[in-house]
Order: structure tokens, then sequence, then C-alpha cells
């Protein structure tokens, strides 16, 4: 395995500015793409749900599915192998070559086939190769990587595909788009015209019959398929399907996701060999076509058997991930594998080349869920790769700073907390980077285009006693706050702001003391021993208050308490039952507090003078569904007029420690957001999320400073008037 | 000519076609860049291929399935007196690369994507429907069925070996600067040949 240095790469993609309009054009217009091409479809999820059904049955029965596959299209003619892993399957086509004294292949699209990285190796045997899909062919004559799956070479202009062009042709080519597509067509007819091989991958494989289709728009699937006499498909287990209308399943959705087509111009169905009319000894005649299909396994077949990690079966490669992901959209492609790209590419990269070339770009996944809510096949793109960062940390622990901050110093509260303190005095230990990035959240320090808050003088735990001492006399309910650290050493007057709502509303509101960081830092790091210790601390706490609800106001402890502790403790049987008992008390601040002030008639549209904006943090809109409640309270919090923005829904680029790690990256982000709120008119941002107000603050502090940010306790407690 | 099936009619005709499709087929059709005309004989398709040709200044036309269809083998024999219009099998195997126009025919239509099924098990249908810069189909105006999800249930029973699939509209790429371009490999023309032979 290389070692690389991802950063850098990221910093020269950041700074790419034909790679940057590209992506950032791209993914403007595909949300509205997409969009149009599902117009004409009821019930999207539905279709996704099929989907996913399908494939799900599929990948249990995938060794029944290639050996009837193999019958299938064996009885018809083609011969089917089995390679275990690249190696394996070069030697299988080598033979399949020598045999049919075969010198010219022309290949369409296989990214099985780039995965093992055939068309070196079988340049290296002396055989002509060439790549017909237009994108692929320009990257292989330039010897570059595809960026993303459905458009390889979206990170490039047309003068720099010109510059292929005339590399590869030895005459000077314009950068004119049609007249190179036009060159492009008469270069490769020749090539389709003398090859003695076509070489396919298939979107997917029929069992029941045999047959494999495949997805083009330029048509050289076809053509590949059609001209030489010679056809080898190349393709992975977790294509096979059981039926013919299963295919049906897949090509609802693909082209719409993938191009925002309803579909492609060319879906070709091939069931073993075919008629082809070619010229012999002087005569025209007609004969029957060679097929052969190599199933390829490479990691495939463990990955089915894997309880978790065979979601990826569900996976059909339609790049959508990619075109809605923050990070893929800022900085493309190539900073991931070398085949796959994005969080389905980080995860494909693990299963198929190892944990250790995973861990390179895991952490490049920000956990925002967006890519969960267009993948055609529903997978938890976001959830297969914590399992695998868990994995790799079983595997080979964490490192020195991580094990000692999370081990030795957050489990233990009181040595914690006194850090915490100290931090806000500026005392050494914290000081020191990994430390800092190992924390929760705020400690970095970070100047350029943000800055951060800093720990407050006096943490929420220091000031609970004296406002709860405002506890209604005839109190409606009990509650218990959660506040995380966020809201206790960053924001402590939030944390005021949202226990004097809930007074208002006629709770008697206690302040566990012993309540310690949810522990989302250190689950997202894949310590899930300590993340239990922290979980128990907290339940124990919690437990001790006998409350009716237990509230937080930061979406992802709220996520944290109300799933994960559940996931967390799957295996012990009495603390999942103690942690299923926490998570019904559970409820996020303000979709709880909506709730109650509609109950109570409190919600009136109002149109005050000050224009205010929301932003959805990626946890609460994605994680818990909750988008409507905060919306509703600001349009009818009295002195705001609610405006929306645009990409409300996209992640600030925080995202806990990814916003420590990779800075510059997620100030990328930052910037987006910025800019989006300022051209909604709107003078204050409302976030529900105090991750989100410390980014955004920090943004805007720099950027916008008569841009206000505040959180929705905050907004609600000031019309409260002075209680 | 050698097709995957036979008997197209008889699986449509359990069902799956109706009228009702015709409006969104058009819709979803044009919005792929097909050209599509609505005639009631085959016949009227000559002046526009005349024209087409013309345009086009094609000389050799290469042309399929004729036994199947009758009038539109007729067509043909038309265009002969005047083109060079090959028929045969190996002939358009042999003149393949330099065929400018390919006549061909589709099964039915799919309302919800404007997507036509082609039965082209026989490699002289695949030759004049890839090679040429311009292909022109001809299909029955009723064959339309709503969903891809009926057009695969329809081939779940038809589709037991061979070549088939659906082609919707012209060949494109967006693989430079993501302009749309028409043609790369395939036809960058699309004429579909409505045939409405009910009224
Ligand atoms: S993971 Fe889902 S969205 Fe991503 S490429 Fe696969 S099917 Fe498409």
């Amino acid at each position: 395995m290389e070692t690389r240095n991802i950063k850098a790469e990221i910093e020269s993609k950041i700074h790419d500015p034909i790679l940057r309009s590209n992506l950032e054009n791209f993914s403007q217009q595909y949300p509205a793409a997409r969009a149009k091409a599902y117009a004409n479809v009821a019930d999207i999820d539905e279709l996704r749900d099929d989907l996913r059904d399908m494939k799900q049955y599929s990948v249990a029965h995938v060794e029944e599915l290639a050996d009837e596959f193999q019958t299938s299209l064996e009885q018809r003619g083609g011969k089917v192998f089995r390679a275990k892993d690249g190696d394996e399957l070069k030697k299988i086509l080598l033979k399949i070559c020598q045999e049919n004294d075969v010198h010219n292949i022309v290949k369409s699209k296989s990214m099985a086939t780039e995965e093992i990285r055939l068309n070196d190796y079988l340049e290296e045997q002396g055989l002509r190769v060439k790549e017909t899909d237009l994108g692929e062919w320009m990257l292989s004559v330039a010897g570059q990587h595809p960026s993303h799956m459905v458009m390889p070479a979206i990170h490039l202009n047309r003068n720099q595909c010109a510059k292929f062009f005339s590399d590869e042709l030895k005459e000077d080519i314009p950068s004119d788009i049609p007249f190179m597509v036009q060159t492009a067509r008469r270069v490769l007819r020749k090539e389709f015209l003398n090859a003695d091989m076509g070489i396919s991958g298939a979107n997917f494989g029929i069992a029941e019959n045999g047959a494999i289709g495949l997805v083009t728009n330029e048509g050289n699937g076809r053509i590949v398929t059609t001209i030489p006499p010679i056809h080898v498909i190349i393709m992975g287990y977790e294509k096979l399907i059981p039926k013919t209308s299963d295919a049906s399943k897949i090509m609802r959705l693909l082209p719409r996701n993938g191009t925002g087509q309803r579909m492609v111009s060319y879906l070709t169905l091939v069931d073993g060999p075919t008629p082809i009319i070619r010229e012999k000894n002087g005569e025209m005649v007609e004969e029957n076509k060679k097929v052969y299909a190599i199933l390829l396994d490479n990691g495939r077949l463990k990955a089915a058997h894997d309880p978790v990690m065979k979601e990826v079966y569900q996976c059909v490669r339609c790049a959508s991930c990619l075109n809605v992901c923050p990070i893929w959209s800022t900085v493309g492609g190539n900073v991931y594998g070398h085949i796959y790209s994005g969080g389905i590419g980080a995860i494909l990269t693990g299963l198929l080349n190892g944990l250790d070339e995973f861990s390179q770009f895991s952490d490049l996944c920000i956990g925002c869920r967006r890519c969960t809510t267009v993948c055609p096949g529903k997978i938890n793109i976001p959830d297969l790769i914590q399992e695998l960062r868990n994995r790799q940390v079983a595997k080979k622990g964490l490192s020195f700073p991580e094990k000692m901050i999370f081990q030795k110093i957050m489990t233990n509260r009181k040595v914690f907390h006194s850090l915490l303190r100290a931090a806000s005095l500026g005392q050494k230990p914290v000081k020191s980077g990994k430390f800092i990035r190992n924390l929760p959240l705020f400690f970095a320090k970070m100047t350029e285009g943000r800055s951060l808050p800093a720990i407050a003088d006096k943490p929420f735990r220091d000031r609970a006693e004296k406002l709860l001492q405002n506890n209604p006399a005839n109190p409606k309910m009990r509650i218990a706050f959660f506040s995380g650290c966020n809201l206790d050493f960053v924001f402590p007057e939030t944390g005021e702001s949202v226990v004097k709502v809930l007074q208002d509303i006629g709770a008697e509101v206690i302040y566990p003391q012993e309540q310690n960081c949810c522990g989302k830092p250190i689950i997202g790091a894949g310590d899930l021993d300590t993340a239990r210790r922290l979980a128990k601390q907290n339940i124990a706490a919690l437990e001790a208050t006998n409350a009716d609800y237990v509230i937080a106001a930061c979406p992802t402890c709220a996520e944290t308490l109300e799933q994960t502790y559940k996931e967390l403790f799957k295996d012990d049987k009495v603390w999942l039952e103690r942690a299923e008992k926490l998570s019904k008390k559970l409820k996020e601040f303000s979709s709880f507090v909506e709730q109650i002030y509609a109950d109570n008639g409190r919600l009136k549209n109002t149109a005050g003078k000050e224009r205010i904006t929301y932003h959805d943090s990626c946890h609460m809109r994605r994680s818990l569904g909750i988008y409507k409640e905060p919306r509703e309270l600001l349009k009818s919090a009295p002195g705001y007029e609610f405006v929306e923005m645009t990409g409300a829904d996209q992640c600030c680029g925080m995202a806990g420690s990814f916003g420590m790690k990779y800075a510059d990256l997620s100030i990328q982000l930052l910037n987006r957001k910025l800019k989006n709120i300022k051209e909604s008119g709107a003078t204050t941002v409302a976030v529900a999320c105090p991750a989100c107000m410390m980014q955004i603050g920090g943004g805007i502090d720099k950027m916008a400073p008569n841009i206000k940010i505040k959180h929705i306790a905050d907004i609600l407690a000031e019309n409260l008037g002075d209680n | 000519m050698k097709k995957i099936c036979h008997e197209w009619q008889k699986y449509l005709d359990k069902g799956f076609i109706d009228k009702n499709y015709w409006p969104a087929f058009k819709e979803n059709a044009l919005a792929a860049a097909v050209e599509l005309h609505e005639i009631k004989t085959y016949d009227e398709a000559l002046p526009i291929i005349n024209k087409v040709i013309a345009a086009a200044d094609a000389e050799k036309i290469g042309a399929v399935n004729g036994e199947d269809y009758p009038e539109l083998q007729a067509v043909y024999n038309n265009l002969g007196q005047q083109y060079q219009v090959y028929t045969d099998k190996f002939t358009i195997a042999k003149n393949a690369p330099s065929i400018d126009i390919g006549i061909s025919t589709a099964e039915f239509g799919v309302g919800e994507t404007g997507s036509v099924c082609v039965d082209n098990y026989a490699y002289e249908a695949r030759l004049v429907s890839m090679l040429p810069a311009i292909n022109i189909v001809f299909m029955n105006k009723n064959n339309i069925v709503d969903t891809m999800t009926e057009a695969f249930e329809i081939l779940e029973q038809v589709f037991d070996r061979g070549y088939t699939g659906f082609v919707t509209g012209p060949s494109r790429t967006s693989d430079i600067e993501r302009v749309l371009t028409l043609g790369v490999h395939g036809p960058s023309r699309l004429i579909l040949m409505a045939v409405d032979k009910t009224e």
C-alpha cells in the first residue's frame, strides 16, 4: 500500500479552479435534475424499497445465483469462470486471448477491471486495449484515474481534453467539444472494426437466463458487444439478480439518480452467443460469437457473508452519493481510493483493498447523511464507514493521544471538566494540537476564515443551581436537562435559555451534575469500549433524576442518547434495557417545545422586522428527521420574519473532529454556507445545534459581522419577558 | 430476420398496451431528443425519409426486417428505385462501415421513459441501428406500455436468449465539461416513425 499525504492532496484540489468550478456547478444543478427525472414517479421510496429488498435477497443467495447464472449461460453456449482475485482473473483472460489468437481489444466501462488494473496488465502482455467510453478513453490516454463513477472526467476542462486528444493522435486538435467528440467517433470506430475481442462489464447479470444488462449513453456498450467475434463479460458477484423482471427495479432508479435521465440512451441486454457476419476466406459467413463471463470475487464473497457490510451489495454504482456529498463536491473523487470515490468508495476500497488503505481517507466522511436520502439502494453509507473505523480501531488500537484523552481523561468526569475549566484560562496542557483535535469540539486555534469561541468563564453546570430555583411551584412535568459539552462549556447562556423556556411551559428542570460528554467523539473514533463507560455514567445520572423526559438541545447528543446507546449495548441485556428506557424519555428540545406550543395555541405566524433564516443541522435533519418544527417556532417568534435560504440543509462543515483535522476543507464548506445566508437577506440565522452555532458563528464573526447567530432556545427565551 | 421472439404482439396484447400511454411516451421521447413522426400508413414515411436522405446527402441505406412487415418492404422497394438500399444481411454486413442511414423496427414503446424496445438478435439489425449517423425506426404507435416495470414483465416472458434492449433517443455524451453532445458512437439522430394502423 502506498502511503499518501491526503492533506496535501486535498490542499491541491482546493486550489484547482477548474475542478472547483466544475464540481460547484454540477452539485448545484444535480438536485433539480434528479427531481425532474422523478417528477413522473408517484413514490420514490417505494421504488427504493423494491430495489433494496431485491438486492438483499440477492446477497443472501449470492452463491446460488452465481451457480444459476453459470448454468443458464453455459446451457446457451457461453462459458463462465470464477476468479478469486485480480491475478486469477488475469490468468483466465490471458488464456482466452491466447486460445483465440486475440490482439486487439475494445472495452466498454467495467469498474471491476479498473479495480484490478486489468488494462496495464494486458498491455504488458503485448495486447492492444482501448477504452471506448469517451471519458475513460481520455483518462486512459492521460494516465489518470476516474474521479467519479458516472462522469469519470468531470475534473477536466475542454482545453485539457484537447491536449490529451492531441497527444494521443499526434495532431493538433482544437478545444471545440463537438469536434473532439466527432474525432473520438472516427478514431474509436476504427478500433471497433479491428477488434477481435470486446470486454464489457455488466450493470446486472440475470441468473434465470444468463443475460447481462449494460447501461450506456454513448452506445459503446452495444458496439463492443456486437462487432468483435469474442465477448468477455467481467463482473463482480454483486451484479447478480434473480430474474429478468428484477432488472426494472434497478432501471427505474439508476438513470434518474445517476444522470437525471428517465432512461439512458441504451440499455443493452445480451444473453449467450449471438450471430455475427464477417468475411472469411473471401466469403461472408454467419456464425455465433464466443461468449465468456468471469465473475470476480476480490473480497466480495466475504462481504456477502458479513452481517453488516453485506449492505454494499445494494449499491448500483449510480454515484448519486457523490453528487450530494459536500466533501466530494469540494475536492472531487481523486482523493479517495483509486477507483471508487466518495463515501461508498471508501467502503468498497476498505472491503476490496483492505482497512489500511481505507483508513487513509476514512475520515473524509463527515457523517452529514445527505447520501442516505438519495441512495437508490438505501445504503447507510456513514454507518458502514463507522463500522469499518470501529474494526480498524479494534485491530490496530487508537493513537497514543486519543487513547490518553478518551480512556484516561474523558471517562473521568472530574478530571475532564477541570481540564475544560483550565482551558478557559488558556492554560497549558490543552494547548497542544494533538490534544485539542481529539476533544469533543472547540479547542483548536483556527484563525483563518473562522474564529472559535472561547470556553466560557463559568460553565452552565455552575449556573444551574441558581437557575433551577426558578422552577415552577406546581410543575406539570419533571425534565432532566442533558446539556452536552458545548452548551455546558461554550454556550452556557444558551443552556440558560433552554431551562427558561422549559420552566415557562411548566416544567420542573433538573440538571444532574454527574452527566458527562455523550461520547460521540469517542464513538466516531471507533473506541466503543470507552464510549460504553461514558454511556453508563450518563444513563445512571439521568435515571437517578426520575424525570418524565430527558431534553437535549444538541441534536448530536440527542441522537447518541436516543439511538446510539442502544446499539452500543446490543449484546448487554441489562444495560440495553436501561438504554431503551432512556431512549423513550429522550426528546430533542425544539421539537418538544413546538409540540407543546402547538397544543397551547402559541404558534401564530408573525411578521416582525428582523429577517431570520434557519440552518438545518445534518444530525437534526437526517438522523432525527426534525426540520419542520424549528421553522414553525421561528415563524411564530414575535419580532421576526422567517425566510428560507438556499441549501439550508447543506453541511456547515463542522462535523466533529473533521472540522479540526481538515480545517481548510471545513472552511470551504463554511464559505458556501455563509454565501447562502447572506443571499437570503436575513440578519439573524437560527440554529438548533451548538456545533453548527460554533462553526457558522465563527465564520460570521470574521466575514459577516452584521449577521447574528442564535440558538432557537435563545430566540424563544427572548420572548418570555423577564420572568 | 433472427429475433428473440416472433410473436411479440401476442404478449403485448396480454393487457400491457394502452393508447392512454401515448402522450407520456411522446413527451418523454421528445425530451430524449427523439425525432418523432406520427403517421397513419407506412407510405407516409416516404416523403419524410426522402427529405432526410436529401438533407444528409446520403447514398447508402441499410434496411432490415422488411419480411415481417410487407408495407415496410414496399417502402424499402420504393427507396431502392432511387438509392442504394441494402436489405440482405450479408450485403449489410459487408457495407456496414459506409452505410449512411439505417432503417430498423421496434417492438413497443415505454410511456414512462420514451424508450423503444428493440429486438436485435440479428447482427444486421444491430449494425444498421448503431453504425450509421442516422437511424430511422418504425414502430406500431399503439404498442405503448406504461412503465419499465411492465416492459420487463414482457421481457421476462419472451427473452430466453439473444440480444435485445431499449433505445431512448440518439447516442450522447456529456464527458467533456458536461456539455451534451449527440452522436458519439451511435447515431446522432433517432427518427421514430410511429405508425397508427388502427385508424
Ligand atoms: S451507494 Fe447508493 S448512491 Fe452511492 S453509488 Fe451506490 S447506489 Fe448510488
